[in-house]
């Protein structure tokens, strides 16, 4: 299948190698959360609310009293795949994934400015069209910064692949399963360090180096717009405080 | 869950029993009502549901299937709720299975009717496209985004929305000459047929604190509740479905006043529904 036009060089969603899909985010989405958000990546639509920081309520799972606990869940609706199918609760893919972010907002967040606390980060994945993964690191930061938690930096990320000898970034669902190489990269923007780095199948070192520069450049833009979100909201709390 | 003070019990019973309660309303009211349609485009149709501080994302999805051999004049219709971790950290792992079974059987028993499917919102028989061969089974998934109590009401509105959303794709089918080989079915991607879903009924839940009963409780009074009825109505006035939650016991002569009162309720908030649908379908349409 051609993943990418010969002739105009346009994606199957008519989209450049190197265009992004539509973002849009949106803070406050669940009322009764601490901090909330949706994300959307094109059709992948994602919810995240975060509850704390609290009292732990389970002190077995305590590792380290100086700092906070960041737990993370991470689950699928069940209308979010085009057909659908009852998967049952913490299957292995979700368990995966709760993990990578948990570990990667982990990163950001002064966890030793909350001994003795837990934060609670859940997302719902409502549409699943490629790039879930980023969607939801994306809505965690912004549902994060929204609860007020004090974080490092921004930290956004994106998916990039190698298709028919080109770099695309953002891979929706049909790039995601043509069975090229798929590269997640979550950066902390501000820092300039990377956080999160998968990548599946192979690919030559050079070739590596462009797609990932791809999926940085990605990041990038997507915290910019993260920033923006996050002011036009504080520009809103502003005005209401008067 | 929700902790409360002594006072703060005391401010909600008190309210309850002047007919102000906590957030101004009177004890028949219903908190703000915000519906929006197609919400999933890849689902048939869809639609989120606020009330308050709760929020509901419901998808109707057809499916060709067989129909059952005990009924082969009849599609299929299941009806599963789930409640988001994002609304209540308890929901977190297996801590929602309960609430969320507790609430797909409550609306199953109000909306698909009996075992042999009479009574049902849903006419099953026009789901059917070639008799005993194949019918449309009709997925109904409830999302529980944010949860401030009142969930069943919630979810039943949210239902009746994404169903008169919902749009079924005109299927073409070729009858092959053998009586015994599956018939060939081309489904149409423009051509979508309609519900009807004037019979769809609504769900009031009274909830019983102190000697007064309320509507739309948030989950504060909910947690001061004495015992819950929820009744679903149509159209019409007629009482689809009950279901009776929480410890005390009712006498049967204020069952038969909540009764009353949630017929009469019913109708208000099935007219408030039925003008927020074509709002949000004009909203779609433009």
């Amino acid at each position: 299948m051609e993943y990418v036009n010969p002739l105009t060089g346009f994606r199957v969603d008519g989209r450049r190698p190197n265009e992004m899909r539509q973002l849009k985010g949106e803070v406050g989405v669940v009322a009764r959360a601490d901090g909330s958000a949706l994300f959307e990546m094109g059709n992948t639509r994602v919810i995240a609310a975060v509850y704390g920081p609290r009292e732990i309520q389970n002190r077995g799972q305590q590792v380290n009293s100086n700092e906070a606990l960041v737990r993370c869940e991470y689950r699928m609706a069940e209308f979010s795949t085009g057909d659908r199918r009852r998967k049952p609760k913490g299957d292995r893919r979700s368990t995966e994934i709760s993990l990578v972010i948990r570990q990667t907002m982990e990163a950001s967040i002064l966890t030793h400015l909350m001994p003795r606390s837990q934060i609670d980060i859940f997302v719902q994945v409502l549409q699943a069209d490629g790039g879930t993964r980023s969607a939801c690191i994306n809505a965690a930061t912004l549902a994060l910064a929204d609860a007020g938690i004090p974080m490092r930096d921004i930290v956004t990320s994106c998916s990039a692949g190698y298709l028919c000898s080109t770099p695309l970034l953002d891979l929706n669902y049909i790039e995601d399963s043509a069975g090229g190489p798929d590269v997640t990269v979550g950066i902390l923007t501000k820092m300039d360090k990377v956080t999160l780095l998968q990548m599946d199948a192979k690919l030559p070192m050079d070739t590596f180096e462009n797609v990932m520069e791809l999926a940085i450049e990605g990041c990038k833009a997507i915290a910019t717009y993260i920033r923006e979100v996050l002011l036009e909201n504080t520009k809103r709390l502003e005005c209401q405080r008067g | 869950m929700v902790a409360l003070s002594e006072g703060e019990k005391h401010f909600i019973r008190g309210g309850i029993e002047q007919d102000i309660r906590t957030d101004g309303r009177r004890r028949l009211q219903f908190r703000a009502l915000s519906v929006e349609t197609g919400v999933i485009p890849q689902a048939n149709g869809s639609a989120r549901v606020r009330l308050g501080g709760t929020e509901i994302i419901t998808s109707v999805k057809a499916e060709l299937g067989k129909p059952s051999i005990l009924h082969p004049d009849q599609g299929k219709v299941s009806i599963f709720v789930d409640c988001s971790p994002t609304a209540e950290p308890m929901f977190e792992g297996r801590g929602s299975e309960e609430l969320s079974a507790e609430l797909s059987v409550a609306l199953q028993r109000c909306l698909l009717g009996g075992k042999s499917g009479a009574g049902a919102a849903i006419d099953l028989s026009s789901l059917i496209v070639v008799e005993g061969k194949v019918c449309w089974d009709l997925y109904i998934d409830g999302l529980v985004i944010s949860s401030d109590g009142n969930l069943l009401d919630a979810l039943a509105a949210a239902i009746k929305v994404a169903l008169s959303d919902t749009g079924i794709p005109k299927v073409n089918v070729s009858l092959s000459a053998a009586s015994d080989e599956e018939p060939e079915v081309d489904v149409s991607d423009e051509e979508f047929l309609q519900f009807d879903t004037s019979s769809v009924p609504v769900i009031i839940t009274l909830t019983k604190v102190g000697r007064h009963y309320i509507i739309d409780a948030t989950s504060e009074e909910e947690s001061q509740m004495s015992s819950a009825v929820s009744v679903s109505v149509n159209r019409h006035g007629q009482i689809c479905g009950l279901t009776k939650r929480g410890g005390a016991g009712l006498d049967p002569s204020v069952i038969f006043d909540m009764i009353s009162v949630a017929k009469h309720v019913s109708q208000q908030f099935m007219s408030l529904l039925d003008s927020e649908i074509a709002a949000a379908e004009a909203e779609a349409a433009e």
